[in-house]
């Protein structure tokens, strides 16, 4: 689910950069962190706009400059229970990896309907029913999350394509 | 009713047994008025009340009168009973006349009151119609029992008062009561009798718990308990041998005085070999062991002291093997091993096991052993190794041991007798001596129950007997559970309800049940665990705790069936499935075995000439991925090193592209893998990715043989600059890698044919000319002797070959190709021509001049082929754009300058651009670096210095123009710094100088003949 959501986000700035243009490498290394960049629990998609650049505090013992902004952005976060699209990454034997946006989601056998079935074509691996589902590379698919771990940086889910309209999107 | 009965026998049987006569008197008293008029009112109300408790019985009033009347007959009839065929019931009379006689005291000392009350109470709800019909028949038949064998009609219509004539509709009731009654059987009332008082004890046993315990203890009086001795496991071989002598003797002329034989023996227990007699005198115990095998008669019996005999006695519940329970095996050939109850037999003392035969199937036999006739080889234990645990397998077995291997007839055809030994479905089923079982704490894992349960059928499908294995699992599960996780009750009334436990005490587990379970929702329930289980949704993150080899994985649920529970490790994702109790909630993330010092994708150094990637960490090996891309399973201490990831490690893919750890490669050939680097060594690359199983999805490659895709993220690459270091704009001179020197020039060091002389070292002094030069080297062949040395070019310095004077800085310029400010100070000498300027040279140079015009003179032509494209770009004044070259234009701007100096009014631009140059653009410095000193700031002035009193300038027909020009600030103003900063929009900020265009005009033309040209190159 996307938000508009307020973070911080703390910069420290090298003694070296002071002067006029300083506020400005903050906004652009504020950028260039924090969009795109994953927190473990969800991700900033854009930064909408700066609302403010703190007074800089000088960091005893060091000299930098310590700045904290604060700043709305776009977020997307993954819940658990939320049925969401995605591109399968790879199939594998036990089930398959579905990228949704910087999430990816593990779809495991288990929760695959027992139809589908896993074949090796040539070189594809897939799940297929045989008539008009398919599941291989670069499918677009409909499932729902089933559990969440993020780490720093990153974060993994595993889905379910177990139930009624869920699945392969017919293209 | 039950409870009813209960409740109102008491009375009853007080009625019965205590002859206080008074009470039963004041009550019939009391209750005669009441009888009347209970008369009156309507029969249904009049027994409701008494029916409440059973409501079943409430519009049937015969069913409820028989109730009734069978209450109010029991005393009655147990009188009888007691004297006449009561016998089977005298026992718990008698148990129960102790607890009714305690009962009655209490009664006694407070009870009245009570007893009253609850009479009364009856009488006024018109409930106890019945009751005190029953009273007055209870009396009767006491009078009954002075006066037997007659009707109580007369005596009853005497007794009653006036009135009651009206009652013979319950005297009808009475006789069909007591005619119900003497249907009964005998038994079923004595079973009647048993329920009801077996109820009531327990009914009442948390208060007469404590006091009959310590009366029931044994006294003096009671028989005593002798210890015999008996062959250890025999116990109770021995034991049914004693049952087996009472029973025979029993009607015989001596019977066998004792009360009762026991063991206590457990395997392994002390008290194995113990054998328990309990009886009066010694003599009876020697009498009843007499002859008996396995018992030693030799050792004395000894008599347990009274205090003890309680202890002895102590209830531990003791397990019950059962078909299709797990057990270990204690010694011998499967020691340790698992092994599933095939059949108990009926003793209890042998079981028959199926096993998973570790057979080597004569494969380390001892050939020329001596043999035995039945058994083949003679029993000799041979050390070595025994064999893994495998399925019985009879292809193996025929091959070396065909004739100890027979058939057994059988459906499925897969008895074999091997060895003496049966083997049905390729398992061994052997018994074994319950002694030689360790049946508690057997813990099983799930890999072993699965040998035995997938392997009994042919298809591979399991079929594991969960509640054979929950039995045997659920013995030490105390510690199983923590208050806070999550379980399920998965057997009993309370079936699927789901909680949190709340607290967890000896084998019960406090349950507070989630929401949507019905009316339990948020109630507390206590439930033991062996009615429980660890629920676990999908998605949950779980960490294996224990019991399996998987231990302390970490992965989230993705599917779960009743106790088993399947994971996607974290680790390397792939699927394991463990038990629900081996799991908890996980709240980190860490892999495997934290504790190891390797860690996953660590890369490790296995010898030498070899290095490794681990793909796997487990408790007490890894799995390690060499760089010949064999996966070998090593201990940590078998491994010499780890190596330290090198973060700035650079290697070179297949076309010659950068690449660095976390790009994204892929395989040039074979499947064409693709994956993130994780580790770059020697001519290896360690790649990772997450969509393959096998090795973690590792994979090693050469660099040959490996595509760059995607540098890592594009985020290192394209940042601005790192706020936390250094602003590297205020380096000084700083190796400013982006910008890099000009190419070489093409051709002959420039150097080559000078005149040189040797500033230090042994030949100090000496001069020479330059024979051939490298960039850092000069072959010199000096004037001297004939002899040509090698040497640094720092070493050297140019002089003129005419004064010997040096030349300044001459050399650097030469030797580094670069001519921008030497050239400049050139210049003049290659424009030769223009003698105006020349004598500025001359001043530093004036000896070279010539020495250029004839050398240069030459080439030229030469050069201007080569420069021809650009020539006219010069003439445009683009020469920076005919330069082209990125950060090279800046010295293509400045060698133009040189051209231009040479027009005198030009040179206003070499000044100015000097100036420029020097001044704000610190470009132009690290370019210049500092081998060139003429840009900097500090010569500037002298070069406008130099170059003011050229007469090149005089004749410029734009003084004015140049005033203005030099100027630094009408230069900074200009775009031209701008220009020359970026490098590519020189021509535009060439045009700028505005000023120059007049000038240019004659000039540009000849500007190509452009001494620059060669001095470009």
């Amino acid at each position: 689910m996307f938000f508009v959501k307020v973070l911080e986000h703390r910069i420290h700035l090298h003694p070296s950069f002071f002067g006029a243009q300083a506020s400005a490498y903050i906004l652009d290394q504020l950028y260039r962190d924090r969009e795109g960049s994953n927190t473990g629990t969800m991700m900033i998609v854009a930064i909408i706009d700066v609302d403010d650049i703190s007074e800089p505090k000088i960091v005893p013992g060091s000299g930098y400059a310590e700045y904290d902004v604060s700043f709305r952005a776009i977020v997307w976060r993954p819940f658990r229970g939320e049925v969401v699209d995605g591109m399968v990454s790879s199939v594998v034997n036990n089930g398959f990896f579905v990228d949704v946006g910087g999430l990816s989601v593990f779809v495991s056998k288990a929760m695959i309907p027992q139809q589908l079935k896993y074949t090796v074509e040539g070189a594809t691996p897939s799940f297929t029913d045989g008539v008009d589902q398919t599941v291989e590379r670069g499918s677009q698919v409909r499932l729902r999350i089933k559990g969440i771990r993020g780490e720093m940086g990153q974060m993994f889910a595993i889905g379910s394509i177990r139930e009624d309209y869920l699945g392969p999107l017919l293209q | 009713m039950a409870s009813f009965l209960d409740q109102d026998f008491p009375d009853e049987e007080e009625d019965d047994f205590n002859p206080v006569q008074e009470v039963g008197s004041d009550d019939e008293g009391d209750e005669k008025p009441a009888a009347d008029e209970d008369a009156k009112v309507d029969e249904l109300p009049t027994r409701s009340e008494r029916s409440r408790s059973r409501p079943q019985r409430d519009e049937d009033d015969d069913d409820a009168k028989d109730e009734l009347g069978t209450d109010g007959v029991v005393g009655f009839g147990r009188d009888e009973d007691a004297e006449g065929e009561g016998r089977n019931v005298d026992d718990e009379d008698d148990e129960e006349e102790e607890d009714d006689e305690e009962e009655d005291e209490e009664d006694d000392l407070e009870g009245q009151p009570s007893r009253k009350r609850r009479k009364q109470h009856g009488r006024n709800q018109f409930i106890d119609v019945e009751a005190e019909v029953d009273e007055e028949d209870e009396e009767e038949p006491e009078e009954d029992d002075d006066q037997p064998g007659e009707e109580m009609h007369p005596d009853d219509l005497q007794e009653l008062p006036p009135g009651a004539d009206r009652d013979d509709r319950k005297h009808r009731e009475l006789d069909r009561q007591r005619e119900a009654q003497f249907q009964m059987d005998v038994e079923e009332e004595a079973a009647r009798l048993k329920e009801r008082y077996g109820r009531q004890s327990r009914a009442t046993g948390g208060g007469s718990a404590i006091v009959p315990q310590r009366l029931l203890l044994p006294t003096t009086d009671d028989p005593r308990i002798f210890r015999m001795k008996c062959r250890p496991g025999k116990e109770k071989e021995v034991i049914i041998s004693i049952q087996a002598r009472v029973k025979e003797r029993a009607g015989s002329r001596e019977p066998v005085h004792i009360f009762s034989a026991f063991e206590r023996a457990k395997p392994g227990s002390p008290m194995s070999g113990m054998l328990y007699v309990e009886a009066s005198r010694v003599e009876d115990v020697l009498a009843a062991c007499e002859g008996i095998t396995h018992v030693f008669m030799g050792t004395k019996p000894l008599m347990v002291p009274l205090e003890e005999m309680p202890d002895l006695l102590k209830v531990t519940k003791e397990k019950q093997l059962e078909p299709g329970m797990y057990v270990r095996i204690r010694r011998g050939l499967y020691s340790g091993d698992l092994a599933a109850v095939y059949e108990v037999e009926a003793n209890g003392t042998e079981v028959t096991l199926r096993i998973v035969p570790r057979l080597d199937y004569g494969l380390n036999e001892d050939v020329n052993g001596p043999m035995d006739a039945a058994n083949g080889p003679k029993r000799k234990r041979p050390l070595v190794q025994r064999p893994p645990a495998r399925l019985f397998s009879e292809t193996e077995a025929k091959k070396r041991h065909g004739k100890y291997l027979s058939k057994q007839g059988g459906l499925s055809g897969s008895n074999w007798t091997y060895q003496n030994k049966e083997y049905v479905d390729g398992f061994l089923m052997d018994q074994y001596k319950l002694n030689a079982l360790q049946t508690d704490d057997v813990n099983p894992t799930l890999e072993e129950v699965t040998k035995f349960a997938t392997s009994s059928t042919d298809d591979g499908a399991e079929n594991l007997d969960l509640a054979a294995l929950a039995a045997t699992l659920k013995t030490s599960t105390a510690n199983e559970f923590l208050p806070g996780d999550k379980v399920e009750v998965f057997r009993g009334e309370q079936k699927g309800v789901t909680g949190h436990s709340v607290q967890v005490y000896g084998d019960v587990v406090k349950v507070k049940v989630d929401p949507g379970n019905g009316a339990l929702s948020g109630q507390h329930l206590e439930a033991p665990i062996r009615d429980l289980r660890k629920l676990f949704r999908e998605g949950d993150h779980v960490k294996v705790i224990g019991g399996s080899k998987y231990t302390d994985e970490v992965g989230m649920v993705v599917r779960t069936k009743d106790d088993r529970v399947t994971l996607l490790t974290d680790s390397n994702q792939t699927e394991i499935t463990v038990f629900s109790k081996d799991l908890r909630e996980a709240t980190d993330s860490g892999g495997a075995a934290a504790d190891s010092k390797f860690d996953l994708f660590d890369l490790v150094q296995l010898d030498a000439a070899t290095v490794g990637c681990v793909i796997k960490v487990d408790r007490e090996s890894l799995r390690i991925l060499d760089q010949n891309s064999s996966v070998r399973a090593m201990l940590p201490s078998n491994i010499s090193n780890k190596i330290e990831k090198r973060h700035n490690a650079v290697a070179t893919d297949r076309d010659g592209n950068e690449m660095k750890l976390d790009d994204t490669i892929k395989e040039y050939s074979g499947e064409q893998k693709s994956g993130r680097v994780l580790h770059l060594h020697r001519n290896f690359v360690f790649a990772q990715t997450r969509e393959r199983a096998e090795n973690a999805g590792v994979w090693v490659g050469r660099h040959p043989n490996v595509q760059v895709l995607a540098a890592k993220g594009g985020k290192a690459g394209s940042g601005g600059v790192d706020l936390t270091k250094m602003n590297p704009a205020l380096k000084q001179n700083g190796a400013s890698p982006s910008p890099m020197p000009p190419p070489q020039a093409k051709g002959r060091d420039r150097l080559i044919g000078k005149t040189v002389k040797i500033r230090t070292g042994p030949n100090k002094g000496m001069i020479g000319i330059v024979k051939d030069a490298t960039p850092e080297e000069a072959k010199v062949e000096l004037h001297a002797k004939n002899k040509i040395l090698t040497l640094k070019k720092e070493m050297l310095s140019l002089i003129d070959p005419q004064t010997g004077n040096a030349i300044a800085g001459g050399i650097q310029s030469l030797a580094m190709g670069r001519p921008p400010p030497a050239g400049a100070g050139r210049t003049p000498a290659y424009a030769g021509g223009s003698g105006g300027r020349t004598p500025s040279y001359a001043m530093q140079s004036g000896g070279r001049t010539p020495a250029y015009a004839a050398g240069g003179g030459g080439r030229t032509p030469a050069w201007k082929q080569d420069a021809g494209a650009r020539t006219p770009a010069y003439g445009g004044g683009t020469s920076y754009g005919g330069g082209g070259l990125g950060g090279q234009t800046a010295y293509g701007g400045a060698t133009s300058y040189g051209g231009a100096t040479s027009y005198g009014g030009g040179s206003v631009w070499g000044g100015g651009a000097a100036g420029g140059g020097s001044g704000g653009q610190s470009t132009w410095n690290p370019n210049m670096g500092g081998r060139t000193p003429a840009p900097s700031g500090s010569k500037t002035p002298a070069y406008g210095g130099m170059e003011a009193p050229t007469p090149g300038f005089n004749s410029a027909p734009t003084p004015g123009s140049y005033q203005d020009q030099p100027t630094p600030g009408g230069f900074r103003d200009q775009p031209t710094p701008g220009g020359f900063r970026g490098g590519n929009q020189t021509p535009g900020s060439y045009q700028t100088p505005g000023g120059f265009p007049e000038t240019p005009g004659p000039y540009s033309a000849e500007t190509p003949g452009g001494d620059d040209g060669p001095r470009y190159d």
